[in-house]
């Protein structure tokens, strides 16, 4: 009897009047996440950046207005449905087990919603990922605990501030030297860690002038919290160009190789071409082709490296000759191209460097 | 009504003579109720030490350039802090404490499946508990609670020292996850088929299996970091041809699942809470105990979300967030669920109940936060800084934590047959509550603004909210503190509580407070669901439970 009696307990009038209060603050939650002056706060400067904000916004909206009705009716039950002072001490609720049709509606309602939120943050991704790939390649390197920047045509590191022209496309490639930063521009919206070994690219274009600052999201090392102190400065081409030649001035004897492990060179007396192929098999193949240069599977392809007089230069830069290519096959290269890893890691005897240096040059 | 064929099994067939000495008895114990309170014990006592790391902390971030320790001592307090709160803090609380403690009641088994490895488990816990505080004392782990190389591979002796106790915690766990896996499948009382089974003890079933599971790819990565920082046997040095970024899918496999396991358990105490204060059956319980199931699987799923930023090829990506968008449509079931099952109730307000409404509005927004950080785009601008500080908290502090509170404030009876005090109760859940929210609430904008984590300083345009949060933070500390005496004060000194002062429905509240050592006298037989209030006990054979007379093997009723 008792359960017949409490399952005809109707929705009531305070029902419908919490529903309406909760859909007005819903409203307002959603209309006020839409206003919101974001970009006051924390300028966009890259395009996607206000792409990342639409979908911030648009989660902010729904995700409030869901939030106040879950706590709203939360808080309306919690009031509206208290024991009283005058109920009888056993007195129990409606015994309600469960409701198909409810159930069955808040199980499709999220589902489309999830539906829906894929295909935004989905087309929001793709316009984040897709920006142009031309664009100017810059690259950023994490140390314990700054970063530096390498840029084409200028010799060696720039170390203090990363410059980048307004309305200009750019790649940027990040990558470590000890340990994995995060490279952080808030006013950007994007990240992307620096991972030693690795080589990640993030593209954006620029647009708004100013300063941003870079910050490291990633814990390096004890003073990962100073590692905040660089900027990014977006500007307009005459200031960016200044800035550029400068650099390449101020860099123009700087050398781009890396410091030689042991500063040796590296005797290539008695090197045997076979013994080379065989091992070029062996070691070089998951990532080098026997190919023109630009086919690149990770590194680029090596047929002619040191006879091809379109690339007069290796990737570090430096002229192709049997002992720079020998000088990085010592200690490998970590660049635009990708990481090479040295010879320690790939097993390589002085003899064998020889011998694949040697098997190398009989390629043309 | 058939009685399902469930039977006990051998393993409670005959009753064991209660142990006398005070060793046997309460050291080195064989009962699943005091290794449940030796669970609680010890991590309250970890959850202090790791309450003042967390405050210290907060006192470092008072002022932008610090200046409370050294950087270093700041990178060691917060590791400690994090990794102390999940592995020896939420999980050993809500499994081997809440879990050994009611879900063998509620079933109606007179132990889990196998008390020796009980006992095993719980005193690796608090050797390894030693071992991470010890760390302190030559070094202690800086990287944070998820110790990524190759940085970790730098830090100091005792980074090596954290990889062992917390692969031993991981052991415990495990085993802990064997034991309740065994106990619930082969020791529920006649007739308690799986849909009559209460919702904690659903929570308690989604989680063993993510114990087992998960925690043997966390041990297999701590063991890799601990060989490679103590042999040189370059798993993750990138420089000899190691990979940082195969570290972090080991222990992410582990550590989603981990939060589901810290999560779930909590899920079943709310469920528990809820129809016995609002006098009506849960909500849907059907879908409340499938959903958990469908939360651990998908948990399994989901674990590249946490590295968007590391590197991934785009296409890795992608499955990641729509996965883990999905798992929202099962907690967003339990969410409606629970709210739901207040209407139409007759809402009495002890504190465990407020604890456990408190729960359901701080974990929904830490869930919503959760999906925020699912949508790539905006994750790659927040990760790594104060808003998945803020989010974590939110689902630990405001989810696991808080059900860990409701289950304190419902079962302290049970262990020890005096009540909470009461009035203390709701000053602890009113300040915890203002407390938590000032303290955890600001970390969402300062992190979209542009303040890192785990910084020792910060940019000083963020200090007038990092210092609303650090005394936000002493609101929580002190209403911590009355909790601690509440439980103190009422051991001795608290009203007693009689077998069943919330006029429970499940089979733990059948019986007396403090149970017997053999639990039930009978081992009753299950009719149906704990839920229908008005209605008789869905149970029999419970007769004797509160009188004088000796106990019964199980065979022979």
């Amino acid at each position: 009897m008792v359960e017949r009696r409490a399952q005809s307990i109707g929705l009531g009038r305070g029902f419908w009047t919490a529903t309406g209060i909760l859909a007005v603050l819903a409203i307002a939650s959603i209309v006020f996440w839409y206003r919101f002056p974001l970009e006051q706060y924390l300028p966009a400067a890259i395009i996607t950046a206000r792409q990342v904000d639409r979908l911030f916004r648009f989660m902010a909206a729904t995700g409030s207005a869901l939030w106040i009705f879950v706590a709203g009716y939360l808080i309306y039950f919690a009031i509206a449905f208290r024991a009283k002072a005058s109920d009888p001490p056993d007195a129990i609720g409606a015994q309600i087990h469960d409701n198909r049709k409810l159930e069955f509606w808040w199980t499709l309602i999220p589902t489309l919603f999830v539906v829906l939120l894929s295909i935004v943050s989905v087309r929001i991704w793709y316009e984040v990922m897709l920006e142009p790939e031309n664009g100017i390649v810059v690259e950023a390197i994490g140390h314990q605990f700054y970063f530096s920047f390498r840029y084409p045509q200028i010799n060696g590191e720039v170390t203090d501030e990363m410059h980048l022209p307004l309305g200009v496309p750019v790649t940027l490639n990040l990558t470590s030297a000890d340990v994995i930063h995060g490279f952080w521009v808030p006013a950007m919206r994007l990240k992307n860690d620096t991972v030693p070994g690795l080589v990640t690219e993030i593209r954006f274009t620029p647009r708004l002038v100013g300063r941003y600052p870079i910050i490291c999201t990633q814990f390096c090392g004890v003073l990962h919290s100073d590692m905040n102190k660089q900027a990014l400065v977006i500007e307009d081409k005459a200031s960016f160009d200044k800035w550029f030649k400068g650099w390449q001035q101020k860099n123009a004897h700087a050398s781009n190789a890396l410091p030689a492990a042991g500063g040796q060179a590296i005797s290539l007396q008695g090197g045997s071409a076979p013994a080379g192929k065989q091992l070029f098999a062996q070691k070089c193949t998951a990532c080098h082709k026997i190919a023109p240069f630009a086919q690149t599977l990770v590194g680029p392809g090596l047929e002619g490296i040191l006879h091809d007089a379109s690339h007069p230069n290796l990737v570090n830069g430096q002229a192709a000759t049997p002992q720079n290519v020998a000088a990085i096959l010592q200690n490998g290269y970590t660049g635009s191209m990708g990481t090479m890893p040295n010879a320690s890691a790939n097993g390589l005897s002085a003899q064998d460097i020889a011998n694949l240096v040697t098997f190398l040059s009989t390629l043309k | 009504m058939a009685v399902a064929a469930v039977h006990s099994g051998g393993i409670a067939d005959h009753i064991h003579p209660e142990p006398q000495g005070f060793v046997r008895r309460y050291v080195f114990s064989l009962d699943h109720k005091i290794i449940g309170i030796q669970y609680i014990i010890t991590g309250f006592v970890f959850f202090m030490l790791s309450g003042l790391l967390a405050e210290a902390i907060r006192t470092q971030l008072l002022n932008p350039n610090g200046g409370f320790v050294a950087p270093d001592t700041y990178n060691e307090i917060y590791s400690v802090h994090g990794s102390a709160m999940v592995w020896l803090v939420v999980i050993p609380l809500l499994t081997g404490g809440f879990g050994n403690l009611v879900f063998p009641l509620q079933i109606g088994a007179r132990d889990v499946a196998f008390p020796w490895l009980n006992m095993l488990s719980f005193w690796i816990f608090p050797v390894s508990g030693l071992m991470l505080f010890a760390s302190f004392l030559m070094g202690a782990p800086t990287a944070g609670w998820m110790e990524y190389p190759p940085v970790s591979l730098q830090g100091a002796a005792g980074t090596s020292m954290w990889c062992a106790a917390i692969f031993l915690v991981g052991v415990s766990s495990t085993m802990t996850g064997i034991n309740f896996v065994v106990t619930i499948l082969k020791m529920r009382a006649p007739g308690m088929t799986f849909t009559r089974m209460p919702l904690f003890v659903w929570g308690q079933f989604a989680t063993a299996p993510l114990l087992m599971i998960a925690t043997t790819a966390l041990a297999a990565a701590l063991a890799a970091l601990f060989i490679n920082r103590q042999f040189g046997v370059p798993f993750f040095d990138p420089t000899k041809g190691g990979s940082p970024v195969m570290w972090q899918h080991m222990f992410w496999f582990y550590s989603h699942p981990a939060v589901y396991i810290m999560i779930l358990p909590a899920f079943g105490i709310i469920s528990e809470v809820l129809p016995t204060f609002a006098r009506k059956p849960v909500f849907g319980y059907k879908l409340i105990a499938f959903s958990s199931m469908a939360i651990a699987l998908a948990g399994f799923m989901v674990w590249a979300h946490h590295m968007f930023t590391s590197g991934l090829a785009p296409f890795l990506q992608l499955p990641f967030m729509i996965i883990t968008f999905i798992i929202g449509v099962p907690t967003g079931i339990k969410i409606f669920s629970w709210t739901a099952t207040l209407f139409g109730g007759k809402i009495h307000y002890a504190t465990a109940m407020l604890f456990a409404i408190g729960f359901i509005g701080l974990f929904t927004l830490g869930g919503i936060t959760g999906i925020f950080l699912a949508a790539i785009p905006f994750d790659l601008h927040v990760h790594g800084t104060y808003f998945i500080v803020g989010h974590i908290h939110y689902v630990l502090v405001g989810g696991s934590l808080m059900g860990i509170f409701a289950g304190m404030y419902y079962w302290f009876p049970k262990m020890s047959g005096r009540l909470l005090n009461e009035t203390l109760g709701k000053l602890h859940f009113w300040l915890f509550f203002i407390g938590f929210n000032g303290t955890f609430v600001p970390m969402h904008w300062l992190g979209m603004l542009g303040m890192p984590r785990e910084v020792a300083t910060y940019d000083p345009q963020f200090a007038f909210w990092n210092r609303f949060e650090s005394f936000s933070s002493y609101l929580m500390t002190f209403a911590i503190l009355i909790f601690f005496v509440n439980v103190l004060w009422s051991i001795r000194n608290g009203k007693r509580s009689g077998p069943n002062p919330w006029g429970g429905r499940t089979l733990e509240w059948q019986i007396p407070s403090p149970p017997h050592y053999y639990n039930f006298k009978h081992i009753p037989t299950v009719y149906g669901l704990p839920y229908d209030f008005g209605q008789p006990l869905p149970y029999k054979g419970l007769d004797e439970e509160l009188t004088d007379s000796p106990p019964v093997a199980a065979g022979a009723h």
